[in-house]
């Protein structure tokens, strides 16, 4: 064997051990893993640094923020997990279920806070989402599927057939199918699923359900949301009403959604962060679940679709987009 | 004995370059032989020493080994009775695998396979001694890799191999047209001393014509896909090139017309 | 770098060891360019996690993921050696029918394994922190396995296996049955591969449908680099190369995570990856000063 090859690469090694720049023993350190960077998630992250920032600690006064992500990197997850457990910072934020999963499993000390994660129990990250009891707790970014069929037949009192797709291959996604499956029923709409599992698959699957469905919902699937376009071209055309999970597509041609902001997702999680900064136990603070939420409506898209909407709607709407 | 029945193959049948390369080859090698077999390029020689190794399969005619018929074998499945040493040097052994680890190969050839250590200490003396024969230093590399090898290095060690089991046929294709003559005069050497040594069945295909004669008891001739000659023992004794050409032209009503066969 | 993070690059490194040694099975011995691998580190993950979570004995799960990877791997080498598909070709198309099957056999995208028993669990019981344990047993495991696979590689078997890839035309002439051989060859790879995502998961809390990107990228890094470091002439180098290059990729990965003063971040993770491996490369030219060619040991 190469001894000297060795003897550079031992000595690069070393000096890859080195301190990392000085803290002053005050500061809080606030350390937070991504999944991936993603419009929604990257809200999360800018809310909680905002939050923390109202509270006085920025960076460079009070405050040391680490941000690693780990680009769709399921390995790279698990290594910024275990360099954040050696760093051993006051919180980690995990932001999505992967990320949330490796922290959990590489620490049982540390407090994290999860967010943007849809089924935290079912994911294993807290065994009771009321009383946490461990290092573990979190804001859930569960869609409350039962006001959306809600308004979606108070937009289309006549549906009794809801078009869905979603993509199979996305945790959050599925959730949301199975909960919409559970739900739609009770108002009296059957439901009918079209799968894409690329982004470049959703037209056709829009396409498929033209003739078979009254109304379109989409959930919020990342896949799916990247080509809403596709969408909304197959609804105006077919004059099918598309409602969303999310209020950015509204703008993008949904004729209406009742969603939350991820921003506000990420607010509701600063401020966990900053109970816990404070002395508060994870172990005691139950998950949550989104607080806000607001009413967009498009009224071109409306038109487009085929869809009257009420004096009453539009007035409640936060935002009305012509 | 080996014996060749009415073999015929043709290349990309049905297209503009449409070949048949045998048109009907019959031979009977009975145990011992040693023949070389000569022919224009074209010919088929190198198409029948790929059909009797299985390389090749023929779109008819039959080939038997002992009276088994093997036309339907595959390679591997006839390298028992089979033994082969390529044109090129390359082709006929593991370049990144040592001396040892290639004479390792070819002494389990026919043999069944098991996990074993694939060179053991015996096995290793027994190289050894048969490596030292060829007087090129090898003994004491048996651990190094084949492709420090030269060309006629690699052929030795080849034409070593193929003699470690036995076998019903060795066939040599042209194996000492890659080397300078001085190693290809000792590679030839090796393969009568070898030959002789353990009375072995052999076809030998060789472009010289003055080599065809030299080496072995029997010489055949193919043209185009056919054997056209077949001298053997006395008949072939005290015959000269020009000899050879003139029972060519004899047989075929026209001259042979080869350079490359005529001026080796 | 912390004490944490340096064993954690250790730990994973060591996992992803049994990857490179699968892939060097596949692209050096066999010379057989295999995709399959990012389906079916996965597929492992997945079936390990969905027997776990089934109630089924972690180390029979473990097992029967290598099990499934090993049919994975033959899949492709059938579609090479039976249907003369390109085996390039022949591994994408199995890497891309594992996307399903990998969701169909876990029922959704994940599967979490948090709190579950898995082979890991009885280390919890020795009296050292899991971040020591962890990469002291799989540093045990690994070590086993290249035994193994040095042993097989050298036996009679292993190096018909070796000359199949080397130069089969001749290997079938020394009555090696190359079809065969590479049925097996790509069966004991993914099987390798497969064992090792369902490590992953047992260690990392889940299984997700995504595990499966760029692992042939890791793969082929670690064995590349590995090679690049050390002599690969015998056997037993070669493996040993393949962990060395594993790791020293993961330490690599996690120095760059650590290097405040670079202000690297896992962002920057492709290209440290691309970096690393074009020096890979390239350093084979600049050793020569230092090593003698051809010789053994």
């Amino acid at each position: 064997m190469n001894t000297m090859r060795l003897g550079i690469a031992a000595l690069a090694a070393a000096v890859s051990l080195n301190v990392s720049g000085l803290a002053w023993a005050a500061d809080k350190h606030v350390a937070v893993t991504q999944i991936v960077e993603h419009p929604a998630l990257d809200a999360v992250r800018k809310g909680v640094k905002d939050v923390l920032a109202e509270a006085g600690l920025t960076e460079g006064n009070g405050l040391k923020w680490s941000f690693e992500s780990a680009q769709g990197n399921a390995a790279t997850a698990a290594q910024i997990a275990k360099k954040f457990a050696g760093d051993a910072p006051d919180v980690i934020v995990a932001i999505a279920t992967p990320s949330a999963q490796t922290v959990v499993a590489t620490t049982s000390t540390i407090p994290v806070v999860f967010s943007a994660v849809t089924d935290p129990v079912g994911a294993k990250l807290v065994a009771d989402a009321m009383h946490p009891g461990a290092n573990v707790t979190g804001v859930t970014d569960m869609t409350p599927i039962a006001a959306h069929m809600a308004l979606v037949k108070r937009i289309v009192p006549n549906a009794t057939r809801l078009g869905v797709i979603s993509n199979p291959g996305e945790a959050n996604s599925v959730s949301l199918v199975s909960l919409i499956e559970v739900e739609a029923p009770k108002l009296g709409m059957s439901v009918v699923v079209a799968a894409a599992t690329k982004s470049g698959d959703v037209l056709a699957a829009a396409r498929s359900l033209v003739g078979k469905v009254d109304a379109i919902y989409i959930p919020t699937d990342n896949t799916v949301v990247s080509a809403f376009e596709a969408v909304v071209k197959v609804g105006n055309e077919a004059s099918i009403p598309v409602l969303a999970g999310d209020t950015d597509s509204v703008k993008r041609g949904a004729v209406a959604a009742a969603g939350f902001d991820y921003y506000d997702v990420g607010r509701q999680t600063g401020k966990m962060v900053m109970k816990i900064l404070d002395g508060a136990n994870p172990g005691d603070m139950p998950v949550e679940g989104v607080a806000k939420s607001d009413l967009f409506v498009n009224l071109s898209a409306a038109k487009a679709q085929g869809v009257t909407l009420s004096g009453d709607l539009i007035a409640e709407a936060k935002e009305v987009i012509q | 004995m080996i014996e060749a029945r009415q073999l015929a193959v043709t290349f990309n049948a049905g297209t503009p370059m449409q070949t048949p390369a045998m048109r009907g080859i019959d031979l009977v090698i009975p145990e011992g032989d040693f023949v070389t077999v000569i022919g224009s390029n074209g010919a088929g020689k190198s198409t029948f020493l790929n059909a009797l190794a299985g390389e090749l399969r023929p779109d008819s005619g039959s080939i038997l080994i002992d009276n088994q018929d093997v036309t339907a074998w595959p390679t591997a499945k006839r390298a028992g009775l089979v033994a082969r040493v390529f044109q090129d040097p390359l082709g006929g052994s593991c370049a990144n695998l040592t001396i040892e680890e290639n004479l390792a190969l070819a002494y389990a050839r026919g043999k069944r396979r098991g996990f074993g250590a694939s060179v053991s200490a015996a096995m290793r003396e027994e190289f050894r001694a048969h490596i030292s024969r060829l007087n090129l230093g090898l003994e004491n590399r048996l651990g190094d890799s084949m492709e420090l090898l030269s060309g006629g290095q690699r052929q030795a060690v080849s034409l070593l191999m193929s003699a470690l089991r036995p076998m019903k046929i060795l066939l040599l294709d042209e194996h000492t047209a890659a080397l300078d003559p001085k190693t290809a005069a000792f590679v030839l050497e090796l393969t009568r001393e070898i030959v002789a040594e353990r009375n072995l069945t052999t076809l030998m295909v060789t472009h010289s014509m003055r080599q065809a004669l030299d080496i072995g008891n029997r010489t055949v001739m193919l043209h185009e896909g056919r054997v056209v000659l077949d001298v053997r023992d006395h008949d072939r004794d005290g015959l000269k090139v020009e000899d050879l050409l003139h029972m060519f032209e004899k047989v075929r009503g026209s001259e042979l017309d080869d350079d490359a066969l005529l001026l080796s | 770098m912390s004490q944490i993070a340096f064993l954690g690059a250790i730990e994973v490194g060591l996992l992803f060891a049994l990857v490179a040694l699968g892939v060097y099975l596949s692209f050096r011995v066999l010379q057989f360019p295999d995709l399959t691998v990012d389906g079916s580190f996965p597929l492992g993950a997945a079936v390990c996690a969905s027997m776990i979570v089934a109630g089924a004995d972690p180390y029979l799960a473990s097992l029967v993921a290598a099990l499934a990877g090993a049919g994975a791997g033959m899949v492709t080498a059938w579609l090479n050696v039976r249907l003369k598909i390109l085996h390039l070709l022949a591994s994408i198309l199995t890497m891309i029918a594992l996307y399903s099957i990998n969701l169909r056999i876990m029922g959704r995208p994940n599967v979490a394994l948090l709190g579950e028993k898995t082979v890991f669990t009885p280390l919890e019981a020795l009296n050292m922190p899991s971040y020591v344990a962890l990469p002291i047993a799989l540093a045990i495991l690994v070590l086993g396995v290249k035994l193994s696979l040095d042993w097989f590689l050298n036996s009679e078997v292993g190096l018909a296996m070796r000359a199949t890839g080397v130069n089969p035309r001749m290997a079938r002439a020394q009555g090696i049955h190359t079809d065969r051989y590479i049925l097996g060859g790509m069966a004991l790879s993914n099987a390798l591969v497969a064992f090792a995502g369902a490590l992953f998961a047992q260690s990392q809390g889940a299984a997700d449908v995504t595990l499966g990107v760029g692992v042939i990228v890791v793969g082929l890094a670690a064995v590349i680099g590995g090679e690049a470091l050390i002599n690969t002439r015998a056997v037993w180098r070669a493996t040993f190369a393949c962990i060395i290059g594993s790791i020293v990729y993961r330490l690599a990965v996690a120095g760059a995570l650590n290097a405040d003063l670079l202000g690297l971040q896992a962002q920057d993770l492709n290209l440290i990856t691309a970096v690393l491996v074009t020096l890979a490369m390239v350093l084979p030219g600049v050793r020569i000063p230092f090593r003698k060619k051809g010789s053994t040991s």
